[in-house]
């Protein structure tokens, strides 16, 4: 990191700083952004000169995240950047492109325009080479974490789960990056990023699981058709609610007759009728008991301390099935508590005390994170990072969480003018308020349960393979869980699960990532032999 | 230049906090962390978890929604045109191996038997 780089950092957080400042000193302005003229940003950074084929773009269209903000036209631009990575020894050369795309409706035009970067590799065959959709969830999160964290040609090296990583994060080549595999888009869902609605439309025409996965595939038609790539095999790669995405946008894609190859659902949530912390009337929480034990584990808390991850996890899955999840449905039924040797067994799994469970016998999460370590609350996303109670890291509910925002949010603002070298003066929202307002109404039920959008995918294209990707310390999609929901399934050869040592984004952790690219490469070989 | 960095973080974020409740302005805007749901939403009685025979019949009445969908006349069957022009593309780019009696035409059960017959459990 050059003087030149930190710069742009702190010009990032000086801009929000004046911004905030300029609004607090307004006033009165509607939350909704309706009738809001908002204040004008920071003009666009400076951007070096275009040179060696790189095309810099300086972007000024102002952006918002707001409720019913939207775009009078959309400009389809970009900038282009060439690189070079060195990956086991092989050089590989390739471009990546930073800009708008509009989606379009064939009876509503211009519905929305999407933020994206794209890497591709150069003087690949379009025929062969795989390009893979990339996106975070929220709803209403910027694709940032799977962009600068996961399988990208760059990363930030975060240290997860030890909270005393060097700061600013590192922005390193990428070992374990995807590149040599497959074309890699980075695309930011409607009121996240630089994402933004076209008029008529609002930003909140697309802020429901079925609007959102249409405007979705409208993009990834567009995306496909613009650089010639419908004949390349295609694959999506969404994260926690973008594994909600996945499956409804799987289903509409074969519908619409794009074929898919393969879907990776970095820890999912495809159903959220399933997941006790998610709602507060009264559901099972055993999907998260594999969790609390490998978490249990982790702090050496667990009796007797396990010496295999993997055959204590398959302990906790059978005990779950035989003993915990039937007498949780006893409890749930009639508040009546199991014979104290399950209580005792649930201790020695877990380490939460038999006191806790008799008074918490179906233990949520939340209660999970704030009883386990007396005077620590630890993370939700990764609860292997644990802070004292009281101190800045747990002061946001989620220690794991507010270790790496700000981090990524400065990253990702600099990466944009340094090395994409694409520039706009608005903020980049990392995650909008898109999940306050959000229609989750699908199929009939009021929350999402999308295994019948993906079992409609796989019943139109039996050649389509799914991958399933899981953390055992993410107390958000606890990974058991998922493996329940896509039981439902039955017994598919072309629907996998692999699980690693971490949290929900199980690539932050430096043992875990190498691990999941092997799996992926894996899995990408065996849907191309299709 | 890093303590003045971490200087101007620390300012921005009380900052930050009280322009949220006025007009959203920085790059988080929620509380709401994934997965979760707003507040009037956490009370609903959850869906059941179908498998089998029942996941089948949903998955059955997607697809012949979006069969109907396609079938703005309420005639009962599809040309390929008409598939095409309704954004039906997997009917359309199947068309010939769906349209096995070559009439034209295409009826839901004739898509259901071509799924099948490509292992889909219909």
């Amino acid at each position: 990191m050059g003087i030149r780089s930190l710069f742009r950092s702190s010009w990032f957080v000086a801009s929000v700083t004046a911004v905030a400042l300029t609004v607090s000193a307004c006033g009165g302005k509607s939350p909704d952004g309706v009738g809001v003229v908002p204040p004008p940003p920071p003009p666009p950074p400076t951007l070096p000169p275009p040179s060696n084929g790189n095309q810099p773009y300086s972007d000024p269209t102002v952006y918002s995240s707001a409720r019913f903000a939207s775009l009078a036209s959309a400009v389809e631009a970009a900038a282009i950047t060439r690189h070079q990575i060195t990956l086991r020894g092989n050089t590989i050369d390739y471009t990546a492109t930073t800009g708008l795309l509009t989606a379009r409706n064939a009876t509503a035009g211009a519905e929305a325009s999407f933020f994206y970067v794209a890497y591709t590799m150069d003087n690949q065959n379009a025929a062969t080479r795989p390009v893979t959709f990339f996106y975070n969830g929220g709803p209403g999160s910027a694709t940032v974490w799977l962009h600068m964290g996961s399988f990208g040609p760059k990363r930030l090296v975060t240290g997860d789960p030890s909270t005393n990583g060097a700061t600013p994060f590192p922005l390193v080549d990428n070992d374990e990056t995807l590149l040599d595999t497959t074309d890699l888009v980075f695309v930011d869902a409607i009121g996240a990023g630089y994402s933004e609605a076209i008029a008529p439309n609002n930003n909140q025409t697309f802020w429901g699981v079925d609007q959102d996965a249409r405007v979705f595939r409208d993009f990834v038609v567009r995306y496909l058709t613009v650089n010639n790539r419908l004949a390349s095999p295609k694959f999506l790669f969404g994260e926690s609610y973008g594994t909600t995405r996945s499956a409804v946008l799987a289903n509409l894609l074969e519908t619409a007759g794009i074929q898919l190859s393969g879907v990776v659902l970095q820890s999912s949530v495809l159903n959220y009728n399933s997941n006790c912390g998610v709602v507060n009337v009264v559901l099972s929480c055993s999907g998260y008991l594999p969790s609390y034990g490998a978490t249990g584990a982790y702090f050496n808390l667990a009796v007797p301390a396990p010496t295999d991850l993997l055959v204590f996890e398959q302990q906790l899955r059978d005990f779950t099935v035989n003993t915990y999840a039937p007498a949780d449905l006893v409890f749930l039924t009639n508040l009546t508590l199991p014979a104290p040797s399950v209580l005792d067994q649930l201790q020695g799994f877990t380490g939460i005390p038999v006191s806790l469970w008799s008074t918490n016998f179906n233990l949520a999460p939340g209660t999970f994170q704030s009883q386990l370590r007396p005077g620590q609350l630890i993370g939700r996303y990764d609860a292997r990072v644990s802070a004292p109670v009281g101190s800045p890291l747990a002061s946001q509910g989620d220690p794991s969480s507010t270790l790496i925002t700000l981090q990524f949010a400065a990253a990702i603002s600099s990466y944009l003018v340094d090395f994409l070298q694409y520039g706009n003066g608005s903020t980049y929202v990392l995650l909008g308020n898109a999940i306050n307002t959000w229609d989750f109404s699908h199929d009939r039920n009021q929350l999402p349960d999308t295994i019948p959008d993906l079992a409609a995918a796989l019943a139109q294209n039996p050649d389509l393979k799914v991958l399933a990707v899981n953390g055992y310390h993410d107390l958000a999609t606890p990974f058991y869980q998922t493996e329940v929901d896509l039981a439902r399934l039955g017994n598919l050869p072309n629907v996998s699960v692999r699980n690693y040592a971490g949290g929900h984004m199980t690539y932050l952790d430096d043992t875990s990532r190498p691990l999941e690219r092997a799996d992926l490469a894996a899995f990408y070989q065996s849907a191309l032999a299709q | 230049m890093q303590p003045l960095r971490f200087l101007l973080l620390t300012l921005a974020l009380p900052i930050l906090a009280q322009a949220q409740s006025v007009e959203p302005t920085g790059p988080i805007q929620t509380e709401l962390r994934d997965p979760s749901v707003p507040q009037a939403l956490r009370n609903v009685k959850p869906a059941p978890a179908t498998q089998g025979a029942a996941l089948q019949a949903q998955v059955e009445r997607k697809l012949r929604e979006s069969f109907d969908a396609a079938d703005v006349a309420g005639s009962g069957s599809l040309t390929r045109a008409q598939a095409q022009a309704a954004g039906l593309g997997v009917v359309a780019k199947n068309f010939d191996r769906i349209d096995t009696a070559g009439t034209g035409k295409v009826t839901f059960e004739d898509v259901k038997r071509y799924l099948r017959s490509r292992g889909a459990k219909l």
